[in-house]
């Protein structure tokens, strides 16, 4: 069991991880109160725009990644707030249209390969040293600016005009909302895949949101799900050589479904 | 009264919608203290009128003026305490205690950096108690009743220590026995704390002997000085659009 920790790429791999598991759950968090919960799979298809110019610009897929969901996210909250659109729909169309220009990007630059692959599913064999940097170092960031605005988030996710009229600035915290998720996504890729991140963020709040419990408890469930799931996943991944985001997002399914049991009415 | 600045000043305010007059040409000022109800049929533009208020809709034309600022220019929105129309219909399973609800109230005073202070808890606390919501601070605001949930929002606004309160349709999901109880708490916030009181209301039977001014809402705007003196059938039926008759009711003292 622990000879997993002897490696230095699962012991990079699980540093990556359990960052990612943290932000994932806290931002999540907000993201689901907000009802904005695909949010995630869009900006997930942003940064795999990112990480394909990346591929063919031949460097480091995770910068790219990070700056297309970031201009992405940026993206979807002007459309929502200039024209007036439904949410879900200019998700949908940044969704489809951001995997179409990734698809064509990577054709024409031939490099449909394993690496490729590897940032669809995640991969825990693929984290270097240098994305170790960059993870830490957006991770930390991300997570010092959704703790100081937390209870501006959570204020907003409950009632947004309400907040606006208590004289919260609920437009620029929502970009900040929208940016920090976007790097969050794009950090996650590599270990869970753009496929999955999407569920790495939403399914443990759902999962918490299942004990009916106050907010900072919640936080704390969704919190404590998430790292197991990305924990006993990683393992999984490692024993039987699976893709590691399918491996963790198995295991969150799991807890949610025991979460639902359990407090079943 | 009148001599003192109004915390609301609005001049000649229009609003078009789609083609479609909302409110036009209204002017109106509400000064510290007041206790008004505004009334009017359903799409009359009685939440229009609050929503500009507070900002939260541009006018076509006309302006609207705090403490005699312009939006832009106003900073201190503390003194505002808004309990928007659809408060008491939370989703019940958003993660929230009393508490967590009432402590939001806070949100906009308290630096980034800074837990809560020992002021922000007393002010919390008050707020609760003076809402009689103190021995509910840790149950889920969702399986509150309607009446309980409406003080819970009402205690939200209080925390921010306001110097007015604005609340639309307030009893939108609260019984008959909790709305009488809601009107008279209203009232004592009014005369005891001295908080300017303004609220969207169709219970104006229950209301008209406590009220001081009365707006009613209709596209234009009626402004009533001495609500004891009912409006006339002539008004009520150009308010509302439709042929209105007074209906006479002796009371009895026991």
């Amino acid at each position: 069991m622990f000879e997993m920790f002897e490696y230095d790429f699962m012991q990079r791999a699980l540093f990556a991880g359990v960052i990612i598991a943290i932000l994932a759950s806290i931002s999540g968090t907000f993201v689901v109160l907000r009802r904005y919960s695909l949010i995630g799979e869009t900006l997930a298809h942003s940064a795999l725009l990112g990480v394909a110019v990346g591929l063919v610009a031949e460097y480091n897929p995770l910068w790219s990644a990070v700056v297309f969901a970031l201009l992405s996210a940026w993206l979807i909250e002007y459309l929502r707030s200039a024209f007036a659109l439904y949410s879900d729909a200019v998700l949908a169309i940044l969704l489809s249209g951001s995997l179409a220009v990734a698809i064509i990007i990577v054709s024409l630059g031939g490099a449909f390969n394993n690496s490729l692959f590897s940032y669809l599913f995640g991969s825990i064999l693929s984290v270097s040293s240098e994305d170790i940097v960059v993870i830490a170092l957006f991770g930390t960031l991300s997570l010092g600016v959704l703790l100081l605005f937390s209870k501006e988030f959570y204020f907003i996710a409950y009632d947004e005009e309400v907040a606006k009229t208590s004289g919260i600035k609920v437009n620029i915290l929502n970009f900040v909302l929208v940016s920090v998720v976007a790097i969050i996504i794009a950090l996650s890729i590599r270990v869970v895949g753009s496929l999955l991140i999407g569920a790495l963020m939403i399914i443990p709040t759902i999962a918490a949101l299942q004990f009916r419990v106050g907010f900072l408890k919640t936080v704390f469930i969704s919190l404590t799900f998430s790292l197991f799931s990305v924990l006993a996943g990683m393992a999984l991944s490692f024993h039987f050589s699976l893709p590691s985001g399918a491996t963790i997002v198995l295991c969150i399914i799991g807890i949610f479904i025991l979460s639902l049991v359990a407090n079943r009415r | 009264m009148k001599f003192s600045v109004p915390i609301f000043d609005v001049k000649n305010l229009s609003f078009v919608l789609k083609e479609q007059t909302i409110l036009s040409n209204i002017s109106l000022e509400i000064f510290p203290s007041e206790y008004i109800a505004i009334i009017g049929p359903n799409g009359g533009g009685k939440t229009t009128l609050i929503r500009m208020l507070l900002g939260l809709e541009k006018p076509t034309s006309g302006e609207v003026r705090i403490y005699g600022k312009k939006f832009s220019h106003f900073k201190d929105w503390h003194k505002i305490g808004y309990v928007p129309q659809r408060a008491s219909l939370i989703d019940s399973s958003f993660p929230a205690t009393v508490l967590d609800i009432v402590k939001m109230g806070r949100t906009s005073q308290r630096s980034i950096f800074k837990p809560l202070s020992k002021l922000d808890r007393e002010l919390v606390d008050d707020a609760m108690a003076k809402m009689d919501i103190s021995d509910l601070k840790n149950k889920m605001v969702g399986t509150l009743s309607g009446g309980q949930r409406q003080r819970v929002m009402i205690a939200r606004a209080l925390a921010s220590k306001p110097e007015i309160l604005i609340l639309d349709e307030p009893n939108t999901g609260v019984d008959v026995g909790s709305q009488k109880r809601f009107y008279a708490l209203l009232r004592e916030l009014n005369q005891k704390e001295g908080i300017t009181i303004v609220f969207i209301t169709h219970d104006i039977g229950v209301i008209a002997d406590d009220i001081a001014r009365l707006f009613t809402i209709n596209q234009k705007a009626i402004i009533c000085n001495n609500p004891k003196q009912a409006l006339s059938c002539e008004e009520m039926s150009e308010l509302y659009g439709i042929e209105a008759h007074l209906l006479h009711v002796h009371k009895h003292e026991h």
